[in-house]
């Protein structure tokens, strides 16, 4: 059964880049382009993994991580932050809130984020 | 001109101590508020409160930044010298950025000697110096390339050679000369660091030079560039 | 009738200001969107076509008047109106800003958040027109 990747990312053009890439690398992948609809989504789809962004319109991604950690349903779903902030108390803070990883979009190319991507899967399944 | 500037550093020394005060009473507030002795908060008005805490705390720093440079050009820069370990030290901070540097897709590596005597200087100083150049390695990364940061430790004479070697950006030639002077910013300033004060640097210097060591960089002949500093052993 | 909300993009790269500003205009009516580099500020008006445009000046990598400059010179965002928001008020600064195509100059110090935001609503009433 393929693993369910879901990616919360409001840039649409990022998002379907990343989306096809990932269904070309074989796995099922659900994109949601805000907060809100991206929890329902994990609430809904539970996939294995959750990409996040963290600047998204209405409800920002720090928040959505938290509703995510908070959630007995989704809480145990690694989720990997892909975003644009960089700076070092911003990489902390998501980790400190739950994030498994995090990747600076400048710093990583398809390859290196579908990478670490297959890699959490991996780590999760122990 | 040099009493023009003597006047300038007594004024800002004088300034910053004054602004010491207001910083602290705000907190004080802060505290009362966030406590919610006063009255009940909801969430987002913690997070508000908790938002100026924050903001508050960068302008501490920036008033206590003001103080050093004063003090370091009327020539009153002291240090709290101790005997310490250099390698514990810088190995506490790689741990501290690894976190950081991971996200940038970079690797630390620390090599150093066996067997290395102490140092004789200021922890929390020298701490400030390691962070700044390990900050400033991430910062000025390529984004296209996997970032590699190599921290070395070695004995030289009566002298230990901290070295942090990066595969970046580097810095142009024509800045060479501005590098250790006060408000230092590369024109390419990355979006990891939007609001670097451009310090660093200036004290750190201060800060090497004060304990007995020298302090510098050099292009590498790949990419990036190696900055390195000296402290004398401790006997 | 129901009007479709207003879209505005703001490229600034303080995150406590993105915040603030974000809750400010959401709660008055407007639909917000955030870039933190004048790269990711181009590539947003591309794809969102925002209604108006907040831009920061001291922005890392490309900073705002080179933001502006590739704003104007791109048919596909050259017609978003640009309010420019700046840390300074210098009058070279500001004629450069208007001449370049900037709608307004602001000096964030000098003018409080709601009436950046009574600036923006002006605007679109004055649209309507």
């Amino acid at each position: 059964m393929k693993e369910k990747i879901l990616i919360v990312e409001d840039d649409k053009f990022l998002g379907e880049f990343l989306l096809k890439r990932l269904k070309e690398e074989g796995f099922e992948v659900f994109l949601a382009t805000n907060g809100e609809e991206g929890f329902n989504l994990a609430c809904e789809k539970r996939p294995e993994l959750i990409i996040l962004d963290l600047i998204l319109p209405e409800k920002n991604g720090y928040e959505v991580l938290e509703d995510l950690k908070r959630n007995p349903l989704t809480s145990n779903i690694p989720v990997l932050i892909l975003s644009n902030l960089g700076q070092k108390e911003e990489v902390e803070e998501a980790l400190r809130k739950g994030a498994e990883d995090f990747l600076i979009k400048a710093y990583y190319s398809l390859d290196d984020i579908t990478l670490r991507v297959r890699l959490h899967l991996k780590k999760s399944k122990k | 001109m040099k009493k023009k500037k003597k006047v300038f550093f007594e004024a800002t020394s004088i300034a910053a101590h004054q602004l010491k005060n207001p910083i602290s009473i705000i907190k004080n507030y802060l505290e009362v508020l966030s406590s919610e002795e006063i009255g009940k908060l909801n969430e987002k008005q913690k997070e508000y409160l908790s938002d100026i805490a924050e903001i508050l705390e960068k302008m501490r720093r920036i008033v206590e930044y003001l103080l050093e440079i004063s003090r370091i050009e009327e020539g009153k820069y002291k240090l709290k010298k101790e005997k310490f370990s250099l390698e514990d030290l810088t190995e506490n901070v790689i741990k501290d950025f690894k976190i950081w540097a991971q996200a940038t897709n970079t690797e630390i590596f620390f090599k150093r000697e066996k067997n290395l005597p102490k140092v004789f200087s200021d922890p929390i100083r020298i701490r400030h110096v390691i962070e700044n150049f390990i900050s400033n390695a991430i910062k000025y990364k390529k984004p296209e390339k996997k970032g590699k940061i190599i921290i070395s430790i070695k004995k030289r004479g009566k002298f230990l050679l901290f070295s942090c070697k990066d595969n970046g950006i580097g810095i142009p030639k024509k800045d060479f000369k501005k590098v250790f002077t006060k408000f230092y910013r590369s024109e390419k300033a990355t979006q990891l660091d939007p609001q670097g004060t451009g310090l660093g640097l200036f004290i750190d210097k201060a800060t090497i030079e004060e304990s007995g060591g020298k302090i510098g960089f050099k292009k590498n002949r790949g990419s990036g560039m190696t900055f390195y500093f000296t402290l004398p052993c401790s006997k | 009738m129901i009007q479709k909300k207003k879209k505005i993009l703001f490229v600034e790269d303080d995150k406590f200001l993105r915040k603030v500003y974000k809750e400010k205009f959401e709660r008055a009516g407007f639909e917000f969107l955030e870039a933190i580099t004048g790269q990711e500020g181009i590539h947003k008006a591309l794809i969102e076509k925002p209604d108006l445009i907040l831009l920061d000046l001291m922005l890392p990598g490309k900073n705002g008047f080179e933001v502006l400059i590739d704003l104007k010179s791109n048919p596909k965002t050259k017609k978003i109106p640009v309010i420019i928001l700046s840390n300074l008020g210098q009058e070279s600064d500001r004629k450069k800003g208007l001449s370049l195509g900037a709608l307004d100059y602001l000096v964030k110090p000098e003018i409080s958040l709601s009436e950046v935001v009574n600036k923006v609503k002006e605007y679109f009433l004055k649209l309507e027109k």
